[in-house]
């Protein structure tokens, strides 16, 4: 259970962008943010593990704080929710194996971490995880060798690394080509599906959300305006979201 | 505005033309001499051959060693002076210290260490050591600065520790940029190293100087052709494989 309570942010130097949201997730939910560029997507879900520290309220995971953590125990909530990012943000030049071995960190022991040893049981999670994205036999590829999509699968099998309870994914599909948008939201769902895991994505493609969400939550300029089932989402709903008559 | 400035450019540099008493006609006047020198340069004494390519040795290891002590020392001055690195209490007089002691040369270390150490390479690799580990740490710091944010927070989203987020997000991105910046040095302190032979602090230098002070300019320019060579090999080395680091 994820609870997010009045949470607002004010970016530096002044720039609001999250004005009080409430929102509770429940566990193996498939949530889709959806709102335009500059909604507070982004915000809203570095705010979850703290990658962007909130100006007020609170964000409390299975029953901890987030936001009042010290640092070993962020570190500890942080290791359980895996993150995907819209630029993949994979070390360019370190191999496939070595990026998803980073999601590992958490758990293993910090001195050989430190000489890049890892144990042998870190190393085979890794392995079994790219396998779960079917990159097993790029292992030893140099990550910047590979094409947009493989990117973003081993960035989500970095996120598999590190045995999560919740996977916060921030616009996965947005830098790929179109047609890969399917392969990527099939494997999160996937891992929401098998693994039972919950699922935070944001997007701003409105078919891509309804497709795949259980529960859609509209963003607009930093506040909730819908939130419900993708069934519930009407043309009047979409209107609310993206606002002011706009074409999306 | 675009006027008044270039009046000003010529006012100040005609000035300063008359200030150092820079006189094309003296110039001309002093040709034949250096044609006379360059005449008795010419054919250059090959009997000081050995000597030469010793000196070249010694300035090959005074920058060598100097530039690896430097590479290290390097290190932790670049993270500290690297804004997005440290907090602004620590950088801002880490950046200080860095300019202050960067802008002193290398052959102004050396007369500093020949006093302090007396003559020979040893001063040379100490002066070396001086003025590259500031100027290395300068250029570290600002690869450091020049990061990609995405890594790093990828890796911090993994709950990773402050020094697992160093080494796994941002060496990776750094590591190579510090290598070709300090090949790049080398080639510079090559350059630096055959003068810190006139101050005393020995290498190539010395012999040039000695030769030229006895007025042996044949054995001179054998000297300075080892020089050019010497010069030209580490830089065709080094740019070869700083080619092949980024």
């Amino acid at each position: 259970m994820i609870e997010i309570t009045g949470l607002s942010v004010v970016l530096p130097p002044a720039v609001p962008v999250l004005h009080g949201i409430d929102l509770v997730v429940r566990p193996g939910e498939f949530v889709v943010i959806l709102g335009r560029s500059g909604a507070g997507k982004t915000t809203f879900l570095r705010s979850i593990n703290r990658l962007v520290t909130p100006t007020a309220g609170t964000v409390a995971i299975a029953g901890r704080n987030v936001t009042a953590a010290g640092p070993v125990e962020l570190r500890e909530l942080r290791r359980r929710i895996g993150m995907i990012f819209q630029q993949f943000n994979l070390v360019r030049r370190a191999s496939v194996l070595d990026n998803v071995l980073a999601g590992r960190l958490g758990y293993v022991p910090a001195l050989p971490s430190l000489l890049g040893r890892f144990p042998a049981t870190d190393r085979d999670v890794a392995l079994a995880c790219l396998g779960e994205v079917g990159l097993a036999s790029l292992a030893h590829r140099r990550a910047d060798t590979l094409s947009g999509g493989e990117q973003q699968r081993v960035a989500i099998a970095r996120a598999l690394a590190q045995s999560p309870d919740v996977i916060l994914a921030d616009e996965p599909t947005a830098s790929l080509d179109p047609a890969l948008t399917g392969s990527i939201m099939d494997i999160l769902r996937r891992i929401n599906v098998d693994r039972g895991l919950t699922l935070i994505v944001s997007q701003h493609q409105l078919e891509t959300a309804l497709a795949y969400a259980t529960r859609i939550v509209g963003f607009h300029r930093g506040r909730i305006r819908f939130d419900g089932p993708p069934s519930a989402v009407t043309p009047a709903v979409v209107d609310l979201i993206y606002g002011d008559g706009a074409p999306r | 505005m675009k006027r008044a400035a270039l009046f000003v450019a010529i006012v100040v540099l005609a000035w300063t033309a008359w200030d150092t008493g820079s006189d094309p006609i003296r110039l001309v006047r002093g040709l034949p001499w250096i044609v006379d020198i360059l005449r008795r340069m010419l054919p250059p004494d090959l009997s000081v051959l050995p000597a030469a390519l010793l000196g070249a040795v010694k300035t090959v290891e005074i920058a060598l060693l100097g530039t690896a002590v430097a590479a290290v020392l390097a290190l932790p001055l670049g993270f500290l002076s690297a804004r997005n690195v440290a907090p602004a209490s620590v950088f801002h007089p880490a950046r200080a210290t860095l300019n202050f002691f960067r802008s002193v040369d290398t052959l102004v270390y050396a007369l500093v260490f020949v006093a302090a150490v007396g003559l020979g390479p040893f001063p040379g690799v100490l002066a070396v050591i001086a003025y590259t580990t500031t100027s290395l740490a300068k250029l570290y710091s600002e690869a450091i600065e020049g990061i990609e944010r995405g890594p790093v927070d990828a890796i911090t989203a993994t709950g990773a520790t402050r020094l697992q987020i160093l080494k796994f997000g941002v060496l990776p991105q750094v590591l190579p940029l510090f290598l070709s910046y300090v090949l790049y040095r080398l080639e510079t302190n090559i350059r630096a190293a055959t003068v810190l032979g006139f101050v005393g602090a020995g290498g190539i230098g010395f012999y040039l100087q000695t030769y030229l002070r006895a007025i042996e300019y044949a054995a001179a320019s054998t000297v300075l052709l080892v020089t050019v060579l010497m010069v030209m090999v580490v830089d065709a080395l080094s740019s070869k494989l700083r080619a092949r680091l980024v």
